[in-house]
């Protein structure tokens, strides 16, 4: 034993000063202590074994510190504030025709330009958040069975990466009180990035884009709800669009609706094509309560709805999961 | 939730094609996600009477008969009197039962929806012609059964219809739940028939026992009822149970019962089970059976029941055989003090119905639904009665549904009641009034109801309803509506009932004040522009990652928001920064063949140490990242290339960029994969803002993310470069009339002399000279070994009053050279 432990002092010490560290992991005198094995009584090759093995552990992580340490010293500074490199020539930038915006950032811009012309501020949604926002000021009571159809991932803080873009509602009513008691109204959308726990596939993302519209006024009506989405789809798709609703339950909103438009022309759409885009509905009283906002006196009307399908029935993209996959084979195809 | 059309038949008229029926509920109460035909697997089945039926020789179970279809089936072979000769190896064939014929050219219902259904014909079976066949339970895809043939029970003549006489020729919706959650009462046939009149226009009547809050129970021989106790009533408004004797677990229910049952997806047993189900599909309340003996056999010998919570440790063997431990979330029903089912989710198997049960113990309770649904996902039960009871049966129906049990159990399982219903029944609510004027029922719809559609539409659905005066209507919700609390409840009964697509569309008024895009918002958009006219790829990466990631970038992954649930490893940490998902990209595109590209993302990230913000959320910190790599072409080093796109976005943005070289690690999440020695901090010059890192790769960062050598990127605060471009002012300088004049100058300078050093100490001279000027690089050279460089810059200067001299000129330009040597120990070349 005491040969190992004089072996390991002395192969260290090597290993510090070489310049090429990992010869050492192959020095004779390492083979030689395997030779030795035969040689002893068996009842002790087991622990001798087992130092030997020990002793190339030790080895193999100063061997690594040692490369590192190497490496690093051959790390050459620069002239950081010059415009290039000595002896290199002016640089050029790559060429314009190849650069690309992603579809979605691209169609969100897009979206929020209609729906800002149309009288809306655009805010942008967080990614993460607490259970207030996400569920407790929307009416979701706590261990509430609606909460299960969100399949949200939760941190060890227990926030919650938020699973629609509803989770900047409770803020917008409180930012737009004010607003609203002055004889305005509160007309918002917010977008952004909205988190499932579910497995990925062509259809299914756990990371995907919502916009979310609020509007809230003294005389706020269905109808106008109606109109208002069926104009943002009109001027989208810029023409004239049939629209259809289906009940539908939503904690945060009674009544809760869902909304489709028949499927326009430009997409290769027939009568009787139907889209279903979005969740909406007028913005339930204990909402408008939580943000301190009288029900009796205002009312409101939201939606929500995803960004994704948007682009994907604009483009004819196939599969999701190219939105996030970094590939250039596909961002470069957005060049136009 | 499969739903039969022509259970709902039984309740109320359709008036409408089924086309017609989905598209108005669809519009009116919830999404169907298929309708099904069921008529078209029952096509073609007659109802024969076997006349003759006697054994074929040289075969030990097989039978030939001779069966009366009523002449009904063409193309077959028939005897002399009409009948037609079927072989037939089941055990209980005989003659003068009444069987489900398939004739030839039938299909076999249980491989209907097969790849290649099984279509029948006649055939030789050893020598003896077999037309079709005669068939079981399961072939005619109804229910499992081993004693062989279905023998028909109803009263039905030869040549029936099978698929008529158990109203087989029906359509099945398949329902999507989800939109249902808040709706119990649809979890039953006769809530969702009552939604189906009223969506028509059609008032509902509900069947009289169900309304019998009160229900008269038969009972005969009476002994002792059990004695029920909630012991906490938290956990259930209401327990009720009844004791049945002379049950026979043998019994069947009738077929047209076991097919309704098995068309909406429940496989019958027994009729004391199939009643309880029967009944959970019919009102959504449902009911568990026990066996009587062996519950008082676990208390001693007395019946008295207990619902409470479970102990902590306590365990339970439910009926599928699985043993759970309980906690004090879970409610137990227990027997004396030993649990014997879980409430709502799955009776215990110590007290199983079998074959040889006589007593029951018949239950029918509520329980709270958050209890359950936490139950649901400990345990992982999803059975058609936890389903329903999640969504918050109201207590009143547990007394009609028991009740209807009793009867339905006497009828078909020869059970008799012999107990008064033993009942604790904490959770007893008043039904509550709500008061509403047609006009806020409009002015909420944007609709033009008068109070009589109101009023009818109600009717409809059996809220009783009262008019206040002419424009306000009073009304209270019959008590399976435990959802109607608020005004906005009846707004959207009404609205929904009559359809919001007969709503008129109109638009908000507002007037022309026009909103701002967000600044923010727009600089990202010109940000991403500028980066784009570069010829980089925008691209959009998770927010989360693996934290090998984080390992490999050099962050620590304490810095970074743990997911605790998440489906993937590859998700489990908020990102810190951009950079180390935009490397993660790097080699896969390289390997698909791109030699030179740049990636960007402008997104959040969240790094912990960042703290939280007023509202005690993470700060989220928005970024700016790109990569910038090439695999062939190169001039110089990539670091260079990086600060060549960081400036043009800066120029961009009206901003000046500054670079400073970096004297240590800084060990910030932002410049841990950066190597500091090939990196800068950068800030805008203009508004002295700090705006964030570009530089070279550490070389293990490098070798984890497998990059191409000549790789380099940048990331910068979103935020930061807001701040600057917001607080610029107009730099512009009115045009000279006057020429400029332009001077090459080199300097050989120590290798260690920075070209900004050599600049900054050219400008700190011609600042002093009222004449406007600017510095361009022209070269850059060192020859090999040296220690010394060359660099050339080209001055323009220009006058605003007068064409300079080239004296004047060479008087600046002297100054400059004097002020490199002195400082710089410059030489001029």
């Amino acid at each position: 034993m005491t040969n190992i432990d004089e072996l390991r002092a002395d192969l260290l010490a090597r290993i510090t000063q070489s310049n090429d560290p990992r010869s050492i992991l192959k020095a004779d005198e390492i083979k030689q202590l395997y030779t030795v094995i035969p040689t002893l009584d068996p009842s002790e090759r087991g622990s001798y074994g087992k130092a030997v093995n020990a002793l190339k552990v030790v080895l193999e992580a100063a061997v690594v510190e040692r490369e590192s340490t190497l490496e690093d010293s051959t790390v050459v500074p620069l002239d950081v504030t010059a415009p290039w490199d000595v002896n290199a020539t002016a640089l050029q930038l790559l060429s314009t025709e190849q650069g690309t915006q992603h579809p979605l950032t691209r169609e969100l811009e897009n979206v929020i330009d209609i729906f800002t012309r149309m009288g809306f501020e655009a805010i942008e949604s967080r990614q993460i958040d607490d259970d207030h926002h996400m569920f407790g000021a929307l009416n979701f009571p706590e261990n509430h069975p609606a909460r299960d159809g969100y399949d949200t991932f939760r941190t060890e803080e227990g926030f919650i990466p938020p699973a629609h873009t509803s989770t900047m509602q409770h803020r917008i009513l409180k930012a737009g009180k004010a607003k609203l008691e002055a004889g305005g109204n509160i007309a918002a959308v917010s977008y952004g990035r909205v988190f499932r726990n579910e497995d990925v596939d062509a259809t299914h993302e756990h990371t995907f884009y919502q916009c979310e519209g609020i509007f809230v006024s003294s005389d706020a009506t269905l109808g106008q709800m109606l109109g208002t989405l069926r104009s943002f789809f009109e001027v989208y798709y810029g023409q004239k669009l049939k629209i259809k609703t289906q009940p539908a339950y939503f904690p945060f909103v009674e009544p809760g609706l869902e909304f489709a438009i028949e499927k326009p022309a430009a997409l290769g759409g027939k009568p009787g094509d139907w889209l279903e885009m979005l969740g909406c509905g007028m913005i339930h009283p204990n909402v408008l309560r939580a943000a301190d906002i009288d029900p009796e006196k205002y009312r409101g009307f939201a939606w929500g709805g995803g960004i994704e399908r948007l682009v994907m029935l604009k483009y004819g993209i196939e599969d999701l999961r190219h939105f996030e996959s970094g590939k250039l084979q596909f961002l470069r195809k957005f060049n136009s | 939730m499969i739903i039969s059309v022509n259970w709902l038949k039984k309740f109320t008229n359709i008036d409408v094609t089924i086309d017609e029926l989905a598209t108005l509920i669809g519009s009116r109460l919830v999404e169907i996600e298929e309708v099904i035909d069921l008529g078209k697997k029952y096509q073609g089945i007659i109802v024969s009477k076997v006349v003759e039926c006697e054994k074929l020789e040289g075969s030990d179970h097989l039978n030939v008969t001779k069966i009366d279809d009523g002449g009904r089936a063409v193309d077959v072979e028939r005897d002399e009197n009409g009948l037609v000769q079927v072989v037939c190896g089941a055990p209980n064939v005989r003659a003068g039962m009444l069987v489900a014929w398939l004739p030839p050219n039938s299909t076999v219902p249980e491989s209907f929806n097969d790849k290649e259904p099984f279509v029948l014909g006649a055939r030789k079976l050893r020598g003896v012609m077999s037309n079709g066949m005669l068939a079981s339970a399961k072939e005619l895809d109804l229910f499992e059964d081993h004693t062989g043939i279905l023998e028909v029970d109803a009263d039905a003549a030869p040549g029936s219809d099978f698929a008529e006489v158990y109203e087989l020729n029906d359509y099945l919706l398949d329902i999507e739940n989800k939109s249902l959650t808040h709706r119990p009462d649809t979890f039953g046939i006769v809530g969702f028939a009552r939604e189906v009149a009223a969506i028509q226009g059609n008032a509902f009547h509900t069947p009289d026992w169900l309304n019998q809050l009160q229900p008269h129970l038969d009972v005969q021989d009476a002994i002792e009822a059990p004695s029920v106790t909630i012991d906490d009533p938290a956990l259930s408004d209401r327990y009720q149970a009844i004791i049945l004797n002379g049950a026979s677990g043998a019994a069947q229910s009738p077929i047209h019962i076991q097919s309704y049952l098995a068309r909406v997806g429940v496989r019958p047993i027994n009729a004391i089970v199939d009643v309880t189900n029967y009944l959970m599909m019919l009102t959504g309340q449902p009911l568990h059976a026990f066996d009587y003996d062996k519950v008082i056999a676990v208390a001693g010998g007395r019946a008295d029941i207990h619902v409470r919570a479970g102990h902590d440790k306590e365990t339970l063997e439910l009926l599928d055989g699985r043993t759970i431990e309980l906690t004090s979330e879970d409610i137990v029903i227990a027997s004396g003090d030993t649990a014997i089912g879980l409430a709502g989710a799955m009776g215990g198997a110590s007290t199983l119905i079998d074959n040889n049960t006589k007593n029951i113990i018949l239950e029918s309770a509520t329980f709270n639904l958050y209890n359950l649904r936490a139950t649901q996902m400990r345990h992982g039960i999803f059975s058609e009665a936890i389903t329903r009871f999640t969504k918050g049966q109201p207590a009143e129906l547990t007394a009609p549904v028991l009740a209807e049990a009793a009867r339905l159990m006497g009828e078909y399982a020869d059970a008799q009641v012999v107990t008064n219903v033993a009942e604790a029944y904490p959770g007893e609510k008043n039904p509550q009034q709500i008061v509403l004027s047609t006009k806020t029922i409009n002015d909420t719809l944007g609709s033009k109801f008068m109070s009589a559609d109101v009023i009818d539409t109600l009717h409809n659905v059996e809220f009783s309803t009262e008019l206040v005066d002419d424009f306000t209507v009073k009304t209270v919700a019959p008590y399976w509506r435990a959802d109607i609390h608020i005004a906005e409840d009846i707004i959207e009964e009404v609205g929904r009932l009559n359809g919001f697509d007969t709503i008129e569309p109109t638009l908000p008024l507002r007037d022309f004040t026009a909103v701002h895009p967000a600044e923010f918002d727009t600089l990202r958009a010109q940000i991403r522009k500028s980066l784009v006219r570069a010829g980089a790829n925008e691209v959009l990466t998770y927010s989360f990652v693996h934290g090998e990631v984080l390992k490999k970038a050099g962050q620590d992954v304490e810095n970074s928001y743990r997911i605790t649930n998440s489906i993937s490893p590859d998700l489990q940490y908020y990102r810190q920064t951009l950079t180390p998902s935009l490397l993660g990209l790097i080699y896969a595109n390289v390997k698909q063949g791109y030699d030179q590209f740049a990636i960007f993302e402008v997104n959040k990230t969240h790094p912990k140490q960042h703290g939280l913000t007023d509202e005690n959320v993470p700060e989220e910190v928005d970024m700016i990242a790109l990569t910038v790599t090439s695999k062939k072409v190169k001039n110089g080093s990539a670091y260079y290339d990086a600060k060549k796109m960081l400036d043009y976005l800066g120029v961009s943005l009206g901003l000046d960029l500054h670079y400073s070289p970096i004297d240590a690690d800084p060990n910030y999440a932002v410049s841990a994969p950066f190597e500091y020695r090939r990196a800068a901090l950068v800030t805008d010059r203009k508004t002295d803002t700090f705006i964030g890192i570009v530089g070279e790769y550490k070389k293990s960062v490098s070798r984890a993310f497998k990059l191409p050598e000549h790789t380099a990127g940048f990331e910068i605060g979103t935020l930061a470069l807001y701040q600057a471009v917001t607080k610029l002012t107009s730099d512009y300088m009115p045009l000279s009339r006057y020429p400029g004049t332009e001077r090459d100058i080199c300097f050989q300078v120590n290798q260690s002399i920075n070209y900004g050093d050599i600049v900054a100490c050219a400008e700190a001279v011609l600042q002093d000279s009222n004449l406007e000027t600017t510095i361009t690089p022209i070269d850059i050279y060192q020859a090999e070994n040296s220690n010394t460089k060359n660099v050339t810059i080209r001055i323009k200067l220009t006058a605003h009053d007068r064409t300079l001299t080239g004296d004047e000129i060479a008087v600046v330009m002297q100054r400059v050279v004097l002020a490199a040597v002195e400082r710089l120990r410059a030489t001029i070349v």
